[in-house]
């Protein structure tokens, strides 16, 4: 009985696009699988001794880390994308866009330019010295330990829940808002009963994002010199030699990560608020006198911390050791970044429409499949390096003999010494950055238009291509920015899993800053910063042109 | 452009790749036997490195070599533990004929992985001194680069300086800065005092020298010697290279800070100075072993040294080879005397030292 009843549902469900989330799903899970696997060996001395002095301060730091950049992105990017929305005031236009800027920033970039800036040979120090004989303590403006790393984080993930909610109050909530305005409410209560409890998905989505950003960096960690799980895991693997306490440590990382969905579901819950589906966008209101300029300053503020500073200083050291460092090969290397990335985010995008479009069913196998199609980006990067790794090296044993029938030797290695393992590192680390922008696609569609079709006679891919793809296209150009300047921006799956002579501008920006020669790093660094621009602003001239 | 040739096997496998990737995880064990015995391939003359080291200045020589010999040079970098891990998986299949890395300690660490085969040439061995090369012919030095005490000119005077051991001294309490113990640099020189002095007495050496910790370490060898300019703390530990560096760096900032700390070389009277070695092996999988020895013999050569030090900093592994001023200034000093393979053996109860004494 039961069985039939599980007979008839598959039945009911399983298509083409069911079928491809699946292998998609399987690719991802391996590496995971991989690492839950080493989780059932007996733990080892290791193990005891970082149980013993480390895993209680790694876990604290963790928890801190997330918990503040949570609130604290959360807080900027919605009052952000509120102002944006709701207001019109001087540059609104511009901060509009503007205030996307520092996500072309990696965080490790944006950490060691402020740290240096901030540093003793920084230029508010020597200035401060040079000019006005003034040495000031050089520990107020530290931003080593958790302090810096949350200013970091904050200033430069904050976008990722501005862009979201932005997107979500500009299309969505239109009717909400001009019903509460013209029923006479003032704006504060508009925002806090109307605005919090409606782009709630919104607000939680992105700053999903931006945690399990933190939670899988190492870069800007380890340079502030603060102990996570994440750089535990390279400690104990890298220093200690210890893969397997390595694993465990990732397990506990996964906790933390099954905690943060728990949380999200909880604060999520499945909400529809596309009843509403003419969406006319929110007519801002203007905001006259020292209101208009209070909004001003405050976008003004945040984004010359979050990007212009920066992004000068970068320009200043460029032009500081450009003859040392510009060569020809910078071409090769920017040829080379997007390239891949643009491959990259291609097969992410069409996954995700699959997956995202399977999992609008809402099944609780769609459930378990967005589960861990989503899972890769909390892991870190050199977890998953070592995880596809062993996998592609097993299988070229494995294709071992079908390489010898095509004649290129005895046991080459033709997969893992491709570009096609880095691929799907990235497939793996970044499936989550281009489902979640599609599936809020989805959520926006809803589902009328596809249910009219389906019952008015289309196919599910037919529905698909004439109905929903359409509908999607907001979806699909911000899920593409996303995930290409993530790709741009990658740093440890690029070192670990590029073939021979391939460099991307990351791997090369990273080498230098490890080997502290920080002004060398820079010209690497506005180039990601330029490519990640670039990118923004071509799918911004694009999107409009489609919208027109 | 090497581009579109990379991506061949990208498009012909794409598809294959996650087809199969649900096999090959049944597969994992698969043993290696099946791999084995894969004849050299057709001699094209090139030879892969696996670095960790990221300079430019190396891949300069390279070029030179390439001029030189015509022998093309292909090279990956990535951290040095990363790399062992991906020889070790990698196995017979591994592309890598060289390993060049950082570090006694990690060195060691990669020939106890046995992911080298001893290489012999007579012009290596006359290249680089015995001291210099692993016991076991496993790997070459390429570079050294000591590990000193770096002194404020202005508060600190070098008669009050001696040995590792007395930074535990009181005097200096609240006056000393050293980076984090996640730098491979602490856990040799811990490593080497495991060796010389026993593991108690490195214990007690890392806590004395964490209460006299000026400052949570903080940032690298670089910000070590800011923080004294800047008088966060009068002494330093940090590495020679590392003077050199900001000795010569584009930023005049940087070059005063370089002007206000003096050089010291520890424990000249005793066991010496602590070195740390920059290393070349042959992996035991070579497939181009001829042109890799070929590149070691180069590397080790006096005009290479030459080079290599006057762009970097470092200090030559070949007698012959001229230092740069900088470091001629400096003066001769006494080595600790060590074999490497020591500091492997020791680098993690170094750590789990770091660790229960809370030198972050």
């Amino acid at each position: 009985m039961k069985l039939d009843l599980m007979k008839r549902h598959l039945k009911k469900d399983v298509n083409s696009w069911w079928i491809i989330s699946l292998v998609g799903a399987v690719v991802i899970l391996l590496p995971i699988l991989f690492i839950f696997l080493t989780i059932f060996l007996e733990p080892n001395e290791n193990w005891i001794h970082i149980r013993q002095y480390l895993l209680k301060n790694y876990v604290k730091n963790t928890l801190l880390l997330v918990g503040l950049t949570g609130l604290f992105t959360a807080f900027l990017g919605v009052s952000l994308a509120w102002l944006i929305a709701a207001y019109d005031f001087p540059l609104r236009k511009f901060f509009r866009y503007g205030l996307l800027l520092p996500l072309s920033i990696p965080t490790f970039i944006a950490a060691y330019t402020y740290r240096t800036m901030l540093g003793y040979t920084g230029i508010i120090q020597s200035t401060l010295r040079n000019q006005y004989d003034y040495q000031i303590d050089a520990q107020i403006l530290s931003i080593s330990g958790i302090r810096g790393a949350v200013f970091i984080f904050t200033m430069f993930l904050f976008p990722y829940v501005y862009m979201i909610t932005r997107s979500f109050l500009e299309n969505q909530s239109t009717s909400y808002i001009e019903n509460a305005r013209l029923l006479g409410q003032k704006p504060f209560a508009i925002f806090f009963k109307i605005v919090l409890p409606l782009a709630r998905p919104a607000i939680v989505g992105g700053t999903v994002l931006v945690i399990f950003e933190v939670l899988g960096d190492y870069g800007v960690t380890s340079l502030l010199g603060i102990h996570t799980i994440s750089t535990a895991i390279f400690q104990t693997w890298f220093g200690m030699y210890d893969v397997n306490s390595a694993m465990r440590l990732a397990a506990w990382l996964m906790v933390i990560i099954v905690g943060v969905f728990f949380l999200e579901k909880l604060l999520r819950q499945r909400r529809r608020y596309h009843i509403n589906n003419k969406s006319r966008p929110l007519v801002p209101i203007k905001l006259k006198g020292i209101k208009g300029f209070g909004a001003f300053i405050y976008c003004g503020v945040v984004f010359l911390i979050s990007f212009l500073i920066p992004f000068i200083q970068l320009i200043a050291w460029a032009k500081m050791t450009f003859n040392k460092v510009w060569e020809s090969s910078f071409n090769t290397l920017i040829y080379q970044t997007v390239s891949l990335a643009l491959i990259a985010t291609l097969i992410i995008l069409i996954f995700s429409i699959i997956v995202a479009k399977v999992c609008s069913s809402h099944s609780s196998f769609s459930f378990a499949i967005s589960k861990i199609i989503t899972s890769g980006y909390s892991i870190p990067g050199p977890i998953i390096a070592i995880g596809v790794l062993a996998i592609f090296i097993s299988l070229d044993q494995y294709l071992a003999p079908f390489y010898k029938w095509m004649g290129l030797g005895e046991a080459p290695l033709i997969l893992s010494l491709s570009l096609v393992m880095l691929v799907v590192g990235y497939f793996i680390r970044f499936m989550a950055t281009g489902f979640n922008a599609i599936e809020v696609g989805f959520e926006k569609i809803g589902t009328k238009y596809t249910e009219a079709s389906r019952m008015l006679g289309l196919g599910v891919t037919k529905t698909f291509f004439k109905v929903e793809l359409p509908l999607l296209k907001g979806a699909l150009f911000s899920g593409f920015v996303l995930t290409f300047v993530e790709i741009c921006k990658e740093l440890p799956l690029a070192l670990l899993l590029r073939p021979f002579n391939f460099e991307t501008l990351a791997t090369k920006t990273y080498q230098y800053a490890h080997d502290e020669q920080i002004h060398e790093a820079s010209i690497s660094s506005l180039l990601i910063i330029a490519i990640s621009i670039l990118s923004v602003v071509i799918i911004q001239v694009l999107g409009k042109r489609v919208r027109s | 452009m090497k581009f579109p040739k990379l991506f061949k096997p990208f498009v012909a496998s794409a598809a294959l790749a996650i087809g199969l990737a649900g096999c090959g995880a049944t597969n994992q064990n698969s043993s290696t036997e099946e791999a084995a015995s894969a004849p050299p391939k057709v001699e094209n003359q090139e030879v892969n490195i696996y670095t960790a080291r990221h300079y430019d200045a190396d891949d300069l020589v390279y070029k030179k070599f390439t001029e030189e010999t015509g022998i093309k040079v292909n090279v990956v970098k990535g951290e040095a533990e990363e790399l062992i891990e991906r020889l070790k998986r990698e196995g017979e299949s591994t592309q890598a004929d060289l390993f060049i890395t950082v570090d006694g300690g990690v060195l060691a660490n990669a020939k106890q992985n046995d992911i080298f085969q001893p290489v012999t040439s007579k012009m290596i061995d006359e290249n680089v001194p015995e001291n210099l090369r692993d016991a076991d012919h496993n790997w070459i030095g390429m570079a050294t680069r000591a590990r000193i005490i770096a002194y404020s000119k202005e508060r600190v005077s070098p008669e009050e300086l001696s040995t590792y051991e007395d930074l535990t001294n009181e005097k200096w309490k609240g006056r000393l800065l050293v980076r984090s113990s996640t730098s491979l640099y602490n856990q040799s020189l811990l490593a080497s005092f495991i060796e010389l002095n026993g593991e108690e007495q490195a214990e007690q050496w890392a806590q004395g020298i964490v209460n006299n910790f000026a400052r949570q370490p903080d940032g690298g060898d670089r910000d070590q010697a800011k923080a004294i300019a800047a008088g966060t703390g009068d002494i330093a530990i940090m590495n020679t290279y590392y003077v050199g560096l900001l000795a010569n760096s584009e930023d005049s900032e940087e070059v005063k800070v370089a002007e206000k700390i003096g050089v010291f070389f520890p424990n000249q009277e005793t066991n010496g100075t602590h070195v740390n070695i920059s290393g070349i092996g042959l992996t035991k999988h070579s497939k181009n072993k001829e042109n890799a020895t070929k590149l070691i013999e180069y590397l080790t050569s006096v005009e290479a040294q030459e080079f290599l030090s006057a762009n970097n900093f470092e200090f030559p592994v070949n007698p012959n080879a001229k230092k740069p001023e900088l470091l001629e200034s400096w003066g001769e000093f006494k080595m600790q005397e060590l074999n490497f393979d020591t500091l492997g053996e020791h680098n993690k109860k170094s750590i789990e030292i770091f660790n229960k004494t809370g030198w972050k």
